[in-house]
């Protein structure tokens, strides 16, 4: 060996951000290398492929042609609101589709075409009715004793799409979470490697951030490609994205974010990788949801519980945002429906996110290779 | 240069490490003994920055590990109980990985990695996941790790643990090979033949407390005790063994077989002659008078038991 005392290469230790993302790097591998982040794509594209398949396969495609479809008509004075200007309809009829093209939508009257001609005999147009997107149209004349038929091609909306999918965006983030938290610190300790790795020239905040950097790189590949995925499919079946779909990835990376510190939290106080994943699994999935159902029962609007603001990943996809409601039945029983206010949620996955991280690396910088 | 001041570590009401103060000079092969749960692991640990101290000092080229781990870790390579790596890495990337955390280049990580494998006969086995590996081989592969970077200190913490005989020898003889090149070394052992056999001085320790540090040969010296096999060319009596017993400085006659007895004296060494003659004189024919087991082996008994 060419170690001679004297005629060694000196070695200049990196600084702190030089050192993180070399352990980034090595921490990535292990998640590849051990098929975790293989899995979890995986479980995204499954998750796709079922809410693709699944509906169409049990009679609600996302899309197709209404041949003939029988219009119930009404006379306007049941629809029109009050102070209605323009031509004024005698009749009306309602088409419960989410999206129609219109440059396919034909009307019969009695079996006999009945063109618009300009809106001149019908016009339709696409409104909010009872919080759900509805077709209406207005006859010129008075068909209520007239079979009105329609006949086009329609397809879900790019939000009704896209609030199908992402309300299992939170569930695999929980997964994220699962595979590449929740046994990233313990792990040290338990398989003893950090025999291995801590007696190097190297802060065991800069391992951390390391760590956690390379979590939240796979996390974000994870919930990356199920958004892509969407995103793709929504261009094809529902013909375009929704406009909030951008921030809805946003508050999705966020709370990847927040629940990747809180699994460093149980990471750093277990003392096994079964215990902290098991654990992580089951807060998210179980405890936070019981914690939720209970403030939901009691009429408390939970506003700092972690899984009541990621809530926000779906909700932000409606048009107009949801607001909160609450109705009494008799004998005093009470439905409640809270909506997380966007810009609280935020503020709540950041503090979440912060006091975590600050929890999880005291605790990692103070455990100790005892046994 | 190793240097401990007053270390302590307490573990509830135990105190592991002691008060302990020693200082392993630059050059030097320092052995570190002392009997299961005497503290050595635990120092070991300080000193590399795996577990703190409750209070003292553990510097490692005058740096103190408790307060700068980052900058006293720099120049140490180590090897605490039989680490385990990363099962997903084969031990070329195992060896780039910790090469770049210490700053390393590419090509010097390349070459290195082949040198240090070379060294602990795991050539063959560069590309192999680790995860397949045996606990000697992981042990090999824990002493090319910490030679990587060629440190200034090596902190062995029972470096032939796991291993196989001839792997004990390989790598006692690298141990050697490093001590000529002028590293600090500073080695746990449970091995005291190894100890007195590659270090330049000892330092044995019991409930956290240092008992004694001084270089082999004065250690040697520190016995009062030695074991003497002897063999005649015929068998002895029970009469001849019972005055042997009797025998000025002998403390015990252990019968090994009619021919072979080994006692235990406690005496000058000068003063072993006088013994030898003495059971001439019985009648036997002694055609055998040795000593048996080691120097080392005695002081460390003997210090143990009086600590205890």
């Amino acid at each position: 060996m060419a170690m001679a005392d004297g005629m060694k290469t000196e070695h200049k230790t990196p600084s702190d951000i030089t050192q993180i993302p070399i352990v980034w790097r090595y921490e990535l591998l292990k998640y590849l290398r051990s098929r975790r982040l293989l899995a979890s794509v995986g479980i995204a594209f499954l998750v796709l492929a079922l809410i693709y398949v699944l509906p169409p396969a049990l009679g609600q495609p996302y899309s197709g042609t209404d041949r003939d479809e029988p219009i119930g008509l009404m006379s306007t004075d049941q629809i029109l609101p009050s102070g209605w200007v323009g031509p004024h309809p005698l009749s009306a009829g309602i088409l419960y589709r989410s999206q129609i093209d219109l440059s396919t939508f034909q009307i019969r009257v009695n079996g006999s075409e009945y063109p618009s001609d300009n809106g001149a005999n019908w016009t339709i147009s696409r409104i909010t009715y009872q919080g759900q997107g509805v077709y209406v149209v207005l006859f010129m004349q008075n068909l209520t004793d007239k079979v009105v038929t329609a006949t086009y091609e329609w397809y879900t909306s790019p939000q009704s799409f896209a609030t199908a999918f992402l309300s299992f965006a939170g569930i695999l983030v929980v997964i994220c979470a699962t595979f590449f938290g929740a046994d990233a610190l313990v792990s040290e300790f338990q398989n003893r490697t950090g025999y291995l790795i801590f007696p190097n020239p190297m802060k065991r905040e800069v391992l951390f951030l390391g760590k956690f950097s390379a979590s939240m790189t796979a996390g974000g590949i994870v919930i990356g490609l199920f958004y892509a995925g969407v995103g793709i499919m929504s261009l094809f079946q529902a013909r375009g994205i929704d406009a909030d779909f951008a921030a809805s990835l946003a508050f999705a990376a966020e709370y990847l974010l927040a629940a990747m510190a809180v699994a460093y939290v149980i990471s750093a106080v277990l003392k096994g990788t079964t215990g902290a994943t098991v654990l992580t699994f089951f807060l998210f999935l179980m405890i936070f949801n019981i914690i939720d159902g209970i403030a939901l029962l009691t009429g408390v609007k939970l506003t700092a519980s972690l899984l009541f603001s990621a809530g926000v990943i779906t909700y932000i996809l409606i048009d107009p945002y949801p607001t909160d409601w609450s109705q009494t039945f008799p004998g005093g029983f009470n439905i409640n429906n809270f909506y997380p206010d966007p810009a609280t949620a935020a503020l709540v996955m950041v503090l979440w996110t912060v006091i975590a991280i600050a929890v999880s690396l005291l605790l990692f910088r103070r455990k100790q290779l005892v046994g | 240069m190793i240097e401990v001041q007053n270390l302590t570590k307490t573990f509830g009401p135990i105190r592991a490490v002691d008060n302990l103060s020693l200082k392993v000079p630059r050059g030097r092969t320092v052995g570190f003994l002392g009997p299961n749960g005497a503290g050595k692991t635990t120092t070991i640990k300080i000193l590399t920055n795996l577990i703190s101290a409750t209070s003292g000092k553990a510097m490692l080229n005058e740096v103190d590990v408790l307060t700068h781990p980052k900058k006293a870790l720099a120049h140490v390579g180590a090897v605490v109980e039989t680490p385990e790596f990363y099962p997903y890495l084969n031990p070329v990337e195992t060896l780039a990985y910790l090469g770049r955390i210490r700053g390393m280049h590419s090509k010097e990580i390349k070459e290195r990695s082949n040198q240090v494998l070379q060294e602990v006969k795991l050539e063959e086995w560069r590309s192999t996941r680790i995860g397949k590996f045996s606990k000697g081989m992981k042990q090999r592969l824990a002493i090319a790790q910490a030679l990587l970077h060629e440190p200034d200190v090596l902190i062995l913490d029972e470096p032939t643990t796991g291993l196989d005989p001839r792997g004990m020898v390989e790598v006692r003889e690298i141990i050697r090979g490093l001590k000529k090149k002028n590293y600090t070394i500073f080695m746990s052992s449970h091995l005291l033949g190894e100890v007195q056999e590659i270090c330049d001085s000892a330092a044995l320790i019991d409930k956290g407390k240092l008992l004694v540090y001084d270089t082999i040969d004065n250690l040697k010296g520190l016995t009062k005790i030695d074991k003497i096999e002897v063999t005649a060319a015929s068998d002895f009596s029970d009469f001849m063994v019972g005055k042997v017993r009797e025998l000025n400085g002998v403390r015990a006659v252990d019968v090994v077989n009619g021919r072979t007895f080994v006692i235990t004296y406690e005496g000058p060494f000068e003063d072993r002659a006088d013994l030898l003659l003495a059971i001439q004189g019985l009648g036997a024919k002694v055609t055998g008078f040795s000593p048996v087991g080691l120097p080392l082996e005695m002081m460390y008994m003997d210090l143990v038991k009086e600590s205890r």
